[in-house]
């Protein structure tokens, strides 16, 4: 007899209406090295076809299946059944408006990434060639490129769940200072001007959950502070 | 036709009820709290003031509060907060200025301080 994994997992119909419930479910340990996504699948194939969730890749780079596991943000792909406490508790990323099941409306985190105008920003003239960088420059934007903006870590900040309609949130802002960070990029003082507020920037109160979420492994809070220090100097 | 909530209508997926606490969200909201005590500690103090100042009866009845067990509690519960929002205050000021900024030295201060003022927490009843 196969090791059964206990779940339970956050249910929502919006035809049937209703307030969501949680659902337990059991599914056969299948391999060593199965990962969250893997139960996931097999519930949906095998089980009940109507649990529905996003994936994609299933290796950690699409950021499709960011889900509450256990409590804490993370990807289902990359997750393993192995370090984690059963029943184990399966629900949509924290403070998003549920569309169906583990599915969540994104259109806002996605409207904020947009606001921070997430492309290179140039007044001199094209170069001949491309505009190159130093390997040093190039090396200050390693711990931002990586983000696939899954939104474990803005879902996970307290603050953004309270003030996320004005807050940026740890994402857009890790990737703000992204390109603050760009030694090719002209708008610097653009982009600071646009963060440089009460609600934008400063509502981060150090609370880290977004590292703690971060499935890359990332630093938004060292991203938050760094232009911080950034605004700070150009004051000074 | 398939039936499509707006916005609004949609449920909110559950947030503070169900987040894992980590050491780095505890430092941060005991951090708020410890503040808001302190700051609703200030007239408090005045009001002890003014009662230890008016007459010597006043005195003696302010002096007896402060030494029953709900004044010593009271003591010990600003303390503990005085001696937490000191130094995660420092810790705050620190990550400001751009050191401990790791994932590890982020996690590694938050347990720091809470373990100090445990350790404050467990030392204080012996001074009162």
């Amino acid at each position: 007899m196969r090791e059964m994994i206990r779940l339970s997992i956050f249910r929502y119909d919006p035809e049937k209406g209703g307030k969501p419930v949680m659902q337990a479910y059991e599914v056969p340990l299948l391999n060593n090295g199965m990962k969250l996504l893997d139960a996931l699948n097999y519930i949906k194939w095998n089980l009940d076809g109507t649990l529905t969730y996003r994936r994609s890749c299933g290796e950690g780079i699409c950021g499709s299946d960011g889900l509450n596991i256990n409590g804490v943000n993370g990807l289902a792909c990359i997750t393993p059944i192995a370090g984690l406490k059963q029943p184990i508790h399966v629900r949509p990323l924290p403070s998003m408006h549920v569309i169906r099941d583990l599915v969540v409306d994104m259109d806002h985190f996605f409207d904020q990434y947009r606001q921070i105008q997430p492309w290179l920003q140039t007044i001199t003239p094209v170069p001949e060639h491309e505009r190159l960088q130093s390997t040093e420059d190039r090396a200050r934007l390693d711990g931002s490129y990586e983000c696939i903006l899954c939104g474990c870590c803005t879902t996970s900040c307290p603050s953004w769940w309270w003030n996320g309609d004005r807050f940026l949130g740890p994402a857009a802002l890790l990737h703000a200072n992204r390109w603050i960070v760009d030694s090719r990029d002209e708008a610097t003082g653009a982009r600071l001007d646009q963060v440089e507020d009460a609600f934008r920037l400063y509502r981060c109160h150090q609370i880290m959950n977004c590292m703690e979420a971060c499935p890359k492994e990332l630093n938004p809070t060292a991203a938050i502070n760094h232009i911080k220090r950034k605004l700070l100097a150009r004051k000074s | 036709m398939q039936h499509q909530l707006k916005r609004e209508e949609r449920p909110l997926s559950p947030r503070l009820g169900i987040y894992r606490w980590h050491a780095t969200m505890i430092a941060s909201l005991a951090h708020r709290a410890s503040g808001l005590a302190l700051v609703l500690f200030v007239p408090i103090y005045l009001w002890l003031l003014r009662g230890m100042t008016g007459s010597t009866e006043q005195f003696d009845a302010t002096l007896l509060w402060l030494h029953s067990g709900w004044g010593k509690l009271f003591l010990w519960l600003m303390g503990v907060a005085l001696v937490y929002h000191f130094i995660n205050g420092i810790r705050f000021l620190c990550i400001d200025s751009g050191w401990f900024e790791s994932r590890a030295g982020l996690r590694n201060t938050a347990v720091a301080v809470i373990a100090t003022a445990v350790v404050a927490a467990l030392l204080l009843p012996v001074l009162l």
